[in-house]
């Protein structure tokens, strides 16, 4: 039964094969516009999420809040966090360790050329492994810092392989190299492994106590972030909660006004997440926006049909076509239009995200640009290019179901 | 001999009517098109023409020097310019005026409550100047500070409107909280049009260093004046070599930036421009589409009127004729689709900005030139007999003696 129906469809959708073609290119530049800025968009937004790297689910960051989006996490913040209060998260049930970290920028010179980045500390001690274990820092060359490396400094791997050196030194940095940061003299002892991460990739990293001795952060005994490692993951929110009490106790404010945030990484990123979201959501809605008039060309397409078969649907009826079957003929033949241009869309769709992000690759050397494409999102476009097709061929199949068979044999318009 | 005639225009509108619901759905995805471009082409005018006030208010004779820094302005005090670079640069030829500004994200709190907003500490000889090079910013309320003057802030516009910032508007002869000094609220500034800069806190530079003893005499932004007689482009050059030179640091290496107003502006004009046209790019193919179904319409329209053409090619019509007659009737589409495409953007438009100007964006503001108008709906009308053209070919083509015996 459902088989005959379809072969109908298809049979009239193929007599008249110019008007279908050019209904289904209709739906289809709409499915390929939707598919590849989703697929875009997504790819952009692993690409900038993937920048903070933070691994764990067992850690915790505390830090001072500021002005939205203001700098570096916990920088210039305008009531910093005390160091102090480090030892008194590490007192509360279920933290394992809580460490302070600074963070700021330098100027970093090698071989009389100079830039300016980011620079991050790495605790000292016991709570040294835990830090290296949370950010799972592994060097490509050379080896980690120690206790002992008072004039040693690690840096990323964009100082020598990637895109930093070449924009700014003669020559990769390795380990062993001598460079000056603040016009101070260190030995780079490690390069950190790729992370394509430019918050890790570009930064410099050295002991906690150096970059205060060094003088790149000052000695007010305020840190920029707090990093807590919890003990049972389940109790994470428990912890939180119990951190997030501690610091209105200590800093003296109320309950729904804190000026600090404690978070996981996950919760850090959501935030982000949410913005580059709507701005994703924003451009997707003025895609759609085509496929509406493409949708509005099926609905066309289909009352053409309807008027062009008034005869047709009157034989049909007079020898007991019922009006729903006369509907069902109808509505399938739109759904179908509306999926096959929605198949062909998500191929062209894929092949220009895809051919895009490579071209962008080979252009601008970076893989910020590329095409994240779900199997979720081709079977949602599918889905979605044949509910368009159905939704727009209702009332074509309505007023063609409804049509009075005596009349419809007579041609009446 | 005219194009087109009278009789033409009439026949068309005839043809139109006729298949009404047909031509009613075509016009509609035109329609839409149109709309979604014209709204984002008003808005993208908007923001360019509110860039522009901007940079002649401000004047094309300003220049700035900026501490090189991560992250947004404020932030990152690792870098800074000391009153000695600034007694410096005072003395290069061509600089008329010049001033340090103090930034800084501040604590402000008000009956309890607490918000982290900018801090500016201003040198109050040089107001006149910092307030014109700030797009001619005036005090709406209240008074403006005085030299020496402490104890004493004058806020941005929001402050004063109720559950924007604090819950409670502030008013002239509040106290709040900045930074844990207490300081009474002289005044107000106008409105600028975005939520960051109406939530600023303005004091003098002595009060600003009382606030942020450590922050003494670095400063990261200064602005310059250029005098009349140089270009500002010639003497931001000029400044960066010679300051460089001043602080001891090598071509390319300098830890600052100098910068003339028109040049910042501009940046940031295109930057916008470019999301802009991105964002009309996306838009625009709908119109693609919409010109896929005129054309598909018109093709019907060709089969359905098979046996109206035989006839009129038999009573003399010349391929031409029929050429133009199907080429003007899609255009004729097109420009309906048009005109009521303009009127549903211009309507969207105007709320939208409204909306963004509740929600305190008023800069983004719509504008509506005529060129626009008319722009949009020529556009449409070429849209519309651009799609018709193949389809007219056909028509016109057509043998009078087969599309007679047509059925």
């Amino acid at each position: 039964m459902i088989s005959d129906y379809i072969s109908l469809s298809v049979r009239s959708l193929l007599k008249r094969r110019l008007r279908t073609y050019l209904t289904m290119i209709g739906i289809f530049i709409g499915i390929a516009a939707v598919v590849s800025l989703i697929g875009l968009g997504e790819g952009l937004r692993v690409a900038i999420t993937s920048q903070f790297g933070f691994l764990g689910t067992d850690v915790l960051s505390v830090q001072a809040a500021n002005i939205n989006f203001a700098g570096a996490p916990g920088q210039g913040a305008p009531n910093p966090l005390q160091e102090d209060l480090v030892d008194k998260i590490n007192k509360i049930n279920n933290v394992d360790r809580a460490f302070g970290r600074y963070i700021g920028s330098a100027t970093i010179e090698f071989r009389d050329k100079q830039k300016i980045e980011f620079i991050v500390s790495i605790p000292g001690g016991e709570d040294r492994r835990i830090f290296e274990r949370m950010m799972n820092l592994k060097t490509q060359d050379g080896r980690l810092l120690t206790d002992q490396d008072t004039r040693g400094a690690l840096l990323g791997s964009n100082y020598h392989t990637g895109t930093t050196y070449g924009a700014t030194f003669d020559r990769p940095i390795n380990a062993g190299d001598k460079v000056l940061i603040n016009d101070k003299q260190f030995t780079v002892v490690g390069i950190l492994e790729n992370k394509g991460s430019f918050i890790f990739d570009d930064a410099i990293m050295m002991n906690n106590d150096v970059m205060i001795t060094e003088g790149i952060k000052a000695d007010d005994g305020t840190v920029n972030i707090i990093g807590v490692k919890v003990k049972d993951v389940d109790q994470i929110e428990q912890t939180r909660l119990d951190i997030e009490k501690l610091l209105r106790k200590e800093r003296d404010v109320k309950e729904g006004e804190e000026d600090f945030t404690v978070q996981t990484p996950q919760q850090a990123l959501e935030s982000l997440n949410s913005t580059l979201f709507a701005v994703q959501l924003f451009v997707t809605i003025i895609a759609v926006i085509s496929l509406v008039v493409g949708g509005i060309g099926i609905m066309n397409t289909m009352y053409t049909a309807v008027l062009e078969r008034t005869k047709e649907i009157g034989i049909m009826k007079s020898i007991g076509a019922r009006n729903s079957t006369i509907f069902t003929l109808f509505f399938i033949e739109s759904g179908m239009m509306g999926m096959i241009g929605g198949l062909i869309g998500i191929g062209l769709g894929m092949s220009f995200a895809y051919g895009l992000s490579y071209i962008a690759g080979l252009a601008l050397g970076s893989d910020l640009i590329r095409a994240s494409i779900s199997i979720w999102l081709v079977l949602g476009a599918l889905a979605f290019s044949f509910f368009f097709g159905t939704i727009f061929g209702v009332l074509p199949a309505i007023r063609a179901s409804k049509l009075n068979p005596v009349d419809s044999l007579r041609g009446a318009k | 001999m005219k194009l087109i005639n009278w009789d033409e225009i009439k026949y068309s509108l005839q043809n139109l009517r006729q298949r009404k619901l047909r031509s009613f759905l075509t016009i509609l995805s035109i329609m839409i098109g149109i709309t979604s471009v014209f709204t984002l082409i008003s808005f993208g005018l908007g923001i360019q023409d509110y860039v522009n006030t901007l940079a002649t208010q401000a004047g094309t004779d300003k220049l700035f020097i900026m501490a090189k820094s991560i992250g947004a302005p404020g932030t990152d005090t690792s870098f800074y310019l000391t009153q000695d670079d600034i007694d410096f640069v005072e003395k290069i030829n061509g600089v008329q005026e010049i001033s340090g500004m103090y930034m800084k994200p501040a604590e402000i709190s008000f009956r309890d409550k607490k918000k982290y907003n900018y801090l500016a500490g201003i040198d109050m000889d040089k107001i006149d100047f910092i307030l014109e090079a700030s797009g001619d910013l005036d005090i709406e309320v209240g008074k403006q500070l005085r030299k020496g003057d402490l104890g004493k802030v004058v806020l941005g516009h929001n402050y004063q409107i109720a559950d924007k910032i604090f819950s409670r508007g502030i008013k002239v002869g509040d106290k709040v909280l900045v930074d844990s000094e207490q300081l009474e609220v002289v005044g107000f500034y106008e409105e600028v049009g975005n939520p960051a800069d109406d939530a600023n806190i303005y004091v003098t530079k002595e009060q600003y260093e009382l606030i942020d003893p450590s922050g003494k005499g670095q400063y990261g932004y200064v602005m310059i004046r250029a005098a009349s007689d140089v270009k500002p482009k010639a003497l931001s050059e000029s400044i960066q070599e010679k300051l460089g030179k001043h602080k001891g640091q090598e071509e390319g290496e300098e830890d600052f930036t100098v910068q003339t107003f028109e040049d910042a502006i501009q940046t940031f004009s295109t930057v916008i421009t470019i999301i802009n046209g991105i964002l009309v790019l996306i838009a625009l193919i709908s119109l693609v589409v919409a010109s896929v179904n005129i054309m598909n319409t018109m093709y019907t329209a060709v089969l359905e009127r098979t046996k109206e053409i035989g006839i009129m090619k038999s009573v003399g019509a010349r391929n031409s004729d029929i050429l133009i007659i199907f080429i003007f009737e899609s255009g004729l589409l097109g420009m309906i689709g048009g005109i009521i495409g303009v009127i549903l953007g211009f309507l969207a438009a105007s709320t939208g900005g409204s909306i963004a100007a509740a929600a305190g964006y008023s800069l983004l503001k719509p504008i509506f030139p005529w060129t626009l108008i008319f722009g949009c709906i020529f556009f449409a009308f070429m849209v519309g007999a651009g799609s018709g053209v193949m389809p007219a070919i056909r028509a016109s083509k057509l043998k009078p003696v087969d599309s007679l015996r047509y059925e």
